[in-house]
């Protein structure tokens, strides 16, 4: 992959803390025009990783480049280039919604106060109110514009979505497909499984410092464990099911089997029709399960 | 008022602003208007004379000649109250220029855009010599206009000098705040130490003259530069006014240096 393709690369970012952990080897490739998600829970390095790569903490060990320069010799050029949303997101509070965003535009030079203007329409934000007398929610759309104001090129996106009410959710879904249309990348930091289920094309999963996974966001759902419910008209036997590949915690009560399935359903739904089925219950793995499954598989070869 | 960041620390900084310069106002018209009844009443003059020398000292330096205009300012204003309120603005506003946002949380958010850390620095370090020189300003014309009314026969420039004098020693102490904000990050740390500094500056400068051993250090001071050579009698001396604006640099320097190098807390 060519560095113009790659428009965030580290290898083997560390960064520690004394003894707590930081994060611990990090090697990402961020495409262009891609939606990534990074996925975790809280504390697991995933706010770390973001302050490395805009050069407000310096790395333990490794190095990272954001559009193929390198974040330590050229953090201005690629600040330019970046728009970002702090987790916890603090602002000056004495100052209103627009005037924020005016300060801010000078620092980078100038926006389209058109612009400005449609994304506080659209996020319905009132631009006059004084941010100090804003819910966390209004104060969050205040970040999310000084990030999109720009238009840049890479979005960094610490937690986007936590205090929107659902209704903005979805306004900040479109925004992001916007984005992507446009060809432009976004860097998302998450512990909200749908949302990442929603918008990204992948995700990395990190965990306690390390980066337990990437994966396409359709292989890691089609990886997932699916919880199924298969009805017959008559009763069955669970030694009949108990045996196939990826089926695990099969029961039967009566005429009714519950069992999980991981991967394919092939092999079950196959064994099943030599019966007379009279429904079958799939339930749709959220995010949680499937982080949960990954987890699960680390603490398997861990032990 | 919210083209960058000197223009954002002023606007800032406006209603405290405000208050200082009435406050420098108000104790520059009392002491202005105590003057006639001083100067007239020789037995107060004889009064203070017959204190300690050392109480004198510390308190009104050895400059101090309540006959004259100039020696009746030195010891009311330019040896204690002065520097002392200089520095407590001064330190005040270094302490909080970077260690103040990042104690805030928003230090994130303005790094995030192409901005320099040095860059950053020198700014709020010009909004502290802008807002510092204003107050410095604010309180010469009060005395100058005040002066004029009691007939003390000031000559302005020498005025001038001793005020400006004043705004580099604070300068310098509130520089020291900055660069122990930029280096550690915490406001309280840095107010504490430029603060305590500030004190020994003062009692440095105020007691070696009259103690043999101490003497020789009388130079370490940082307040024996700004008022040693009396600038309102004698004009601003280059020399000291040089070790004054040499101290700012240096710690301008540590400021930039060590704030490049560290990691900003969230």
């Amino acid at each position: 992959m060519t560095d113009n393709e790659c428009v965030i690369h580290t290898e083997g970012l560390t960064k520690l803390y004394g003894k707590q952990r930081g994060i611990l080897d990090i090697d990402l490739d961020i495409e262009r025009g891609e939606v990534f998600g990074y996925l975790g829970p809280n504390g697991a390095g995933k706010t770390t990783t973001i302050r490395t790569l805009l050069h407000f903490i310096f790395p333990t060990r490794g190095r990272a480049s954001i559009f193929g320069l390198d974040i330590k010799q050229n953090s201005l050029e690629t600040r330019r280039r970046i728009g970002y949303l702090p987790g916890e997101l603090e602002v000056y509070d004495n100052l209103t919604g627009a005037e924020l965003l005016e300060f801010l535009s000078h620092l980078r030079g100038g926006v389209d106060w058109q612009y400005v203007e449609e994304l506080a329409a659209r996020l319905d934000y009132d631009l006059s109110q004084r941010i100090k007398t804003l819910s966390h929610g209004n104060r969050q759309k205040v970040g999310l514009i000084q990030a999109f104001m720009n238009k840049p090129e890479l979005l960094i996106l610490d937690e986007p979505t936590i205090g929107l009410d659902p209704l903005m959710q979805q306004e900040f879904y479109r925004l992001i497909g916007e984005v992507k249309a446009e060809g432009r990348t976004v860097f998302l930091s998450s512990h909200i499984m749908p949302e990442v289920e929603r918008v990204c094309d992948r995700v990395g999963i990190i965990r306690e410092g390390q980066l337990i996974a990437v994966e396409d966001i359709d292989v890691l759902k089609a990886r997932a464990i699916r919880r199924l419910e298969i009805r017959f008209a008559t009763p069955v036997s669970p030694a009949q099911f108990s045996d196939i590949p990826g089926v695990r915690d099969v029961q039967v009560h009566d005429n009714i089997l519950t069992c999980t399935v991981a991967g394919e359903l092939d092999a079950l739904v196959k064994a099943a029709a030599q019966y007379q089925v009279v429904n079958v219950i799939s339930h749709e793995p959220s995010m949680e399960e499937i982080f949960l499954a990954y987890y699960n598989q680390e603490d398997d070869s861990a032990a | 008022m919210l083209r960058n960041i000197i223009l954002k620390t002023l606007r800032d900084r406006r209603r405290s602003l405000l208050f200082w310069g009435l406050g420098f106002v108000v104790l520059a018209a009392i002491i202005i208007a105590f003057y006639p009844v001083i100067r007239d009443a020789t037995f107060i003059t004889e009064y203070l004379e017959s204190f300690p020398e050392e109480f004198m000292a510390l308190f009104a330096g050895e400059i101090t000649d309540y006959a004259s205009a100039e020696g009746f300012l030195n010891g009311e204003l330019f040896f204690l109250m002065y520097p002392l309120l200089m520095l407590v603005f001064s330190i005040g506003f270094g302490s909080g220029a970077i260690a103040g946002e990042e104690e805030r949380r928003t230090l994130d958010l303005l790094l995030s855009n192409p901005l320099n850390r040095w860059r950053l620095v020198m700014e709020k370090f010009a909004a502290m010599v802008i807002c510092t020189l204003l107050l410095a300003i604010v309180f010469w014309a009060t005395l100058a206009i005040g002066g004029a009314i009691a007939d003390m026969g000031l000559n302005l420039l020498r005025l001038a000098a001793v005020c400006f004098s004043g705004f580099l020693l604070a300068i310098a102490y509130g520089t020291v705040a900055l660069a122990v904000g930029c280096s550690r990050g915490k406001r309280g740390l840095s107010m504490g130490v430029s603060g305590a500094l500030g004190v020994y500056g003062y009692m440095l400068n105020a007691l070696a003259p009259l103690i043999d051993w101490l003497e020789p250090f009388q130079v370490a001071s940082p307040f024996y530069y700004y008022i040693d050579a009396n600038p309102l009698s004698n004009g601003l001396d280059p020399l000291h006014a040089a070790v004054l604006i040499g101290l700012t640099i240096f710690f301008l320097v540590i400021a930039i240096a060590t704030f490049e190098r560290r990691d900003v807390a969230v």
